[in-house]
């Protein structure tokens, strides 16, 4: 049983990310995840100094607050034309670094840092477990993902359309009457809620890798969103898995392993994608010189 | 879209269904749970400490693992696949507690409720321990102060008991013996600090995991960190300890086992700057014991060692 809710929790992290993943692939900014997890850091801090504990709730609390408002300042500066990159950077950098500074000047004797009190470890998910009225209803992480991958499939299903637009071409969604404005946060605050709820369950890295990896794989495959987003759940879901096996292997970190597999599938297909890969790039090359 | 929405649903329950098919082949392969083959108690314990104290009161009754090996720093400990299963087979974990294992610790007293459970710390008395002004929050460093141990091996001494009584005896000796053991090297720890003169008598290292040692054998401990290990070191941190270093004359400064020896060793340029000459005064143990096998593997060789090594460099 053990497995079964460490593989089944993986591969809940593994979907949600990797849908979201496509679409901020395709909107440059798929380091959000990375800039949320350091970003969060005053959330932390001040939670703590309001609650005078390190109670998780209360650190979810200050970590999802500070999620959203870190997307919502990213979006606002990148609406307000600063290249995203840019403001990914800064708001992050700032954020972080206001935490830093909460925490140096409040709560130097308390073990304080993201790692200790936010970010969780798959390892332990099948104890954490949730009891509703007296029965145990399974791992808390399994729900709490479950409902954010429901909410994500969702979303993304009913306004699939909006959001395809809106990803590709900004100014002609505008055109037709999206409020483009809209789905940008809102895909942004989809990210922040998917990013801190797996945070919490599963650990930073396993997050910010399966936000990119599996996306950017699957952009090497195909020129068609559906397709994309199909395909990225693929890798993100095969990743999770065999990444588990490998990591039962070589008693490793499970996180790590499942990482380790997204990367080592996209390096596969860097090389040998029948349209993006380097193989084909190779070849092509050949032609057109021989031709000439 | 329906389409693909289907197809993401059917790909997220085959390989579920084919994985939990496959694994319950590697994990049905395991003892029962609880006891080894040979029908000894499976204990797990975090860090090499507690370990080292259930291995010596257990004896032969018991067997042991550790989670955190030599070296590990437990507030950033990553657990590995096979940590699930030593937790998971065991009859008994034990850990420190006071939020020692950071994040782990939530996971430990949930486990609680499906197997027995024990925070070595948790029948300290709280006025003994160590704590930041305003807050629940107190120093988990508390192997330190040997006569506080004590009542950790008790603890685990007395978890022995309640959960293998056919043993009794067994544990009751052990335990006597090892506790007899504490209680000489506490009075051999305090005895070594004494023959360091009383101006001098100040341990500076990396971080702050030294507050019990201080508050029991009459040393003053400056810590260049705070508690975490993962906070920032200000550029202040280190220029104030320097200038306390030359103003006090202080001889040697310690780095430890778990934590780089970066600052220190640019402390010490900092004081040699100033004509003073500070030298690095050896490597304390602090979150984690030795290589298992050598002297400093097990709890009482760790503390001799921190205790021989500081005498020696401040005397």
């Amino acid at each position: 049983m053990m497995d079964f809710w460490i593989i089944l929790t993986a591969v809940l992290v593994a979907s949600a990310c990797s849908i979201l993943g496509c679409f901020l692939i395709l909107r440059r900014m798929a380091l959000v995840g990375d800039a949320i997890s350091h970003a969060v850091l005053p959330g932390i801090a001040i939670a703590f100094l309001m609650s005078g504990t390190r109670d998780s709730m209360w650190m979810l609390l200050g970590a999802t607050a500070f999620g959203l408002l870190t997307v919502f300042l990213i979006q606002t500066l990148q609406t307000s034309g600063l290249q995203s990159d840019a403001s990914i950077g800064i708001v992050f950098t700032a954020l972080f670094a206001v935490g830093v500074l909460l925490i140096s000047l409040n709560a130097q004797h308390i073990d304080l840092d993201l790692d200790c009190v936010l970010f969780g470890e798959i390892a332990y998910v099948p104890w954490d477990t949730w009891t509703l009225g007296g029965t145990e209803m399974g791992p808390r992480a399994v729900w709490m993902l479950g409902i954010t991958l429901t909410v994500i499939l969702l979303l993304v299903g009913l306004f699939y359309k909006q959001f395809k637009i809106c990803a590709f071409d900004p100014a002609m969604a505008a055109a037709c009457g999206i409020p483009v404005l809209l789905f940008h946060y809102l895909l942004m605050g989809l990210v922040s809620m998917t990013a801190v709820s797996s945070f919490e369950s599963v650990g930073a890295i396993l997050v910010v890798g399966m936000l990119i990896i599996p996306a950017a794989t699957a952009y090497l495959l195909t020129n068609r969103l559906g397709v994309m987003i199909g395909l990225s759940v693929a890798v993100g879901i095969v990743s999770a898995v065999g990444g588990y096996l490998v990591s039962y292997l070589l008693d490793a970190s499970i996180a790590g392993c499942i990482v380790s597999m997204a990367g080592i599938l996209f390096i596969l297909t860097l090389i040998f994608s029948p349209s993006h890969g380097l193989i084909v790039k190779f070849a092509r090359k050949r032609e057109t010189a021989g031709v000439l | 879209m329906h389409t693909d929405k289907k197809r993401t649903r059917i790909r997220l329950r085959l390989p579920a269904l084919l994985l939990m098919a496959l694994l319950a082949g590697c994990s049905g392969s395991g003892n029962a749970q609880g006891t080894s083959e040979d029908g000894r108690v499976l204990v797990t314990a975090t860090t090499g400490m507690i370990g080292d104290a259930a291995r010596e009161i257990g004896g032969d009754h018991v067997e042991v693992t550790t989670l955190m090996g030599p070296g590990v720093d437990p507030h950033l400990f990553k657990a590995s696949q096979g940590d699930i299963r030593k937790l998971d087979r065991a009859k008994i974990v034990f850990y420190g507690g006071l939020h020692l294992e950071g994040n782990m610790e939530r996971i430990l007293e949930k486990m609680a409720q499906q197997k027995t459970v024990v925070a070595v710390t948790e029948r300290m008395p709280k006025d003994r321990l160590l704590g930041s002004e305003g807050s629940e929050e107190f120093d988990p460093h508390v192997w330190f102060d040997v006569n506080l141990w004590q009542t950790a091996a008790e603890s685990v001494r007395d978890t022995l008991i309640a959960e293998d009584p056919a043993n009794e005896a067994a544990y009751r000796e052990q335990g006597e013996r090892y506790l007899r053991e504490l209680e000489e090297l506490d009075a051999y720890v305090r005895e070594r600090m004494l023959e360091i003169p009383d101006q001098g008598r100040v341990l500076v290292t990396a971080h702050d995991a030294f507050g019990y040692f201080g508050q029991a054998y009459g040393v003053e401990v400056v810590g260049l960190q705070g508690i975490s290990t993962a906070a920032e070191i200000g550029a202040r941190d280190v220029s104030a300890l320097r200038d306390y270093l030359v103003e006090r004359g202080i001889q040697a400064v310690f780095v430890e086992s778990s934590l780089p020896a970066r600052s220190m060793e640019a402390i010490v340029a900092g004081a040699a700057q100033q004509g003073h000459e500070v030298v690095i005064g050896g490597e304390l143990f602090s979150d984690a014991m030795g290589e298992p096998g050598t002297q400093e593997g097990t709890y009482l060789g760790m503390i001799r060692h921190n205790a021989d090594t500081i005498a020696e460099a401040l005397k």
